[in-house]
Formats: structure tokens, sequence, C-alpha cells
């Protein structure tokens, strides 16, 4: 079977595809209605990336808010080629580290410096009981405080992973980075978290 | 048991979370954590980090989400506007543009015309004839970099509730 045969057979690429280029459509036409949506459906998701991008919460807010803005005015850059959070989360890093440029000209690293106390406020997923709301509480505490240990580009791939769920190459095209880096990051920065849990623990 | 097993159980845990590992590695990898105990545990402390990653869950302010719904609004509207007046502007461009074809020969006999009635050296007229054609390019244009340096996002947003 040949690519395209491939592509059309499976069904949940094809959806995504027609998702995907309706997107490209709606904000070539600058359609508040699907801004809507798209602010209602992908809020959670751009909210955390920045929140662990930038450590702020504050800065976080107004990034999001610069995000969107940005997402209708450079939406007819959008092709539908790529899935839409991809050139989401891009936008994102791209105005923080405009932000980070103007405050001052470093790198990443410094968007949240490991010696500022994480402001990072951490909320239980899905329906739990109030122990295991507890239990999971404190748990994500003390990853909050792992993660603002970690150093900026560790922490980017490692939410973009396993929060995000993004695919490795997805990643690669947001943090514009290589391949190969993005899963050396990836090792790195799992085994220092594990680490800094582990020595939390003990 | 040699070190290398060991260090060959650490690379598949590591992989195993980040790019995933063939049946057989998964297959060598679960039998050796069977019989090895630190291996089991670093391999369970890996997990944990990525379930901890996984289930954590931060909502922005809804406050926050409803003021950018605003601006968003509130921004396209402008860009709205600023299309429509942009299409005017292009649209009497076009119009100024092809009236000034047409009217060039009779603008050049007029010039001509009038250079010699008033004796002026051909260079005088012939930069008039010029001008007649630059001069509103050169105001269109002028418009259209005004308009451009309005735009940029920042300026719309003062004023308005966060």
């Amino acid at each position: 079977m040949d690519t395209a045969a491939c592509w059309f057979a499976n069904p949940a690429w094809v959806s995504m595809e027609r998702e995907e280029k309706t997107i490209a459509r709606g904000l070539r036409r600058r359609d508040p209605e699907l801004l809507d949506g798209l602010i209602e459906r992908f809020q959670y998701r751009l909210f955390r990336y920045l929140l662990f991008l930038t450590g702020s919460r504050e800065t976080a807010e107004d990034l999001f808010q610069e995000t969107w803005i940005r997402v209708l005015e450079r939406g007819r850059q959008y092709d539908g080629r790529s899935k839409f959070e991809t050139w989401l989360f891009a936008i994102a890093r791209h105005l923080a580290i405009d932000l980070l440029r103007r405050k001052q000209p470093q790198s990443l690293e410094a968007l949240s410096g490991s010696n500022e106390e994480s402001q990072i406020p951490f909320q239980t997923s899905g329906e739990r009981s109030a122990f295991e709301s507890l239990a999971q509480r404190e748990e994500g505490e003390r990853l909050a405080a792992a993660l603002a240990n970690l150093p900026g580009s560790y922490r980017e791939v490692l939410v973009l992973r396993f929060q995000e769920e993004l695919a490795l190459e997805e990643i690669a095209s947001v943090v514009e980075a290589p391949l190969s880096t993005i899963k050396s990051r990836l090792y790195r920065g799992l085994e220092a978290m594990r680490e800094l849990l582990e020595g939390e623990r003990s | 048991m040699s070190e290398d097993v060991h260090k060959r159980a650490e690379r598949l845990i590591a992989t195993s979370n980040v790019e995933g590992i063939s049946a057989p590695d998964r297959e060598w990898l679960n039998e050796h954590l069977e019989s090895c105990g630190r291996c089991a545990q670093r391999a369970a402390a890996l997990e944990q980090v990525v379930v901890t990653l996984r289930s954590v869950s931060i909502p922005p302010d809804p406050a926050v989400v409803e003021a950018t719904r605003r601006r968003v609004r509130v921004r396209a509207a402008e860009l709205h506007e600023q299309q429509v007046r942009l299409r005017a502007l292009w649209m009497a461009c076009a119009f100024s543009w092809g009236l000034g074809v047409l009217s060039a020969p009779l603008v050049w006999w007029a010039l001509q015309w009038i250079g010699e009635h008033l004796a002026l050296p051909t260079a005088v007229w012939t930069v008039a004839f010029l001008l007649w054609w630059t001069v509103p390019a050169a105001g269109a244009g002028g418009v259209l970099a005004w308009l451009r340096t309005r735009s940029p996002s920042g300026e719309y947003l003062r004023g308005l509730p966060r």
C-alpha cells in the first residue's frame, strides 16, 4: 500500500488532517468564533506550558493573552500541515524568549531561574477522593519544587513530552533544536528529576 | 550479575520512557527487573516521575481566559476594520493609477503647452510631469507605512480590563 493509501485508510489521520485544515481556514479568515473555541480547548495546555516555562503565574498569564493575540494576527502563516498545538507552543515559546530578551539578554535558562522560588500552583486532575487529592497535591508540590530546580531547557522538553504528549519530532519543531538534542535533554531531565525527587524523599 | 547488564537495563529503562523500546528489549528488561531490585527501584522511580508529570493539572484563572477572549475579539474587530480601510485605499490607488495612465497624454500635452507658453526650460515641465506620477504614489505609500506603524500588538491592549 502506498503512502497516500495508508494515509486515507487511517480515519484518525484523515480526521486530524481535516481538523487542522479547518483551523487553518478559520485562522486565515480571523474567525473570532474559531478562536474562542481554540482558546477554550487549549487553555489548560498552553497555560501549563507557559507556567512551567516561565515559573511565574503572572508572566504566564500575560504571555497566554499575547499568544492568542499573536495567533489571531499571524494566523495566516499556519498552513494546517502540522498539528495546531505545535504551532501554538512555538508561538508561545517565541514570545517568552522575546520577553526574556527585553528583560535580560540571556538564554531560556534564565526565564525561570533555579534560584527563584517556584510560583507553580498545582491542582489535582480528574475526580478523586479528598485523600487522593491531598496526596496528589503533595506530589505535585514536590514536582514543582523539583522542576524549579531544573535548567529551563530540560524543564521545557519534559513538559512538552509528558504533559503535552507531543511527539519527539514535534518537540524538536517547537524548540527548534535537533532531535538528538531533544532526546538528550529528555534523558538528562528525567534523570535529574529522579535524583531530585529521590533526594527529597530520603 | 555483570555491570554491563545493569548498564543495559538502565539504558533501556530511560529509553522506554522517552522513545519506547522494542518487544524483545521489553521482554529482556522485564525479566531483568524481576531479578534485580536495584534496577526495579530505578525503573519505578522514573515511572513515578513520568506519572506525576502526567497527572498534574494547572488551570488558568477563568478571568484571564475571559479577558483573553475579549481582547482577541476586540483585536479581530480592529484588524477587520483595518483590512476594510486598506482595501479602500488599494482601490483608490488602483483607480488613481488607471486615471493617471489614461490621462498621461493629456497631462503631457498640457504641461508642454504651459511650459512653452511661459518659456520654461523643457526639464522643468518634464519634472512636473514626473511629479504628477510620483507624488500620489508617494502619498499612498506614506499612508500605508503610517497604518503599518499603528498595527503592532500591545497598543490596543492598553486601557482594557485584565
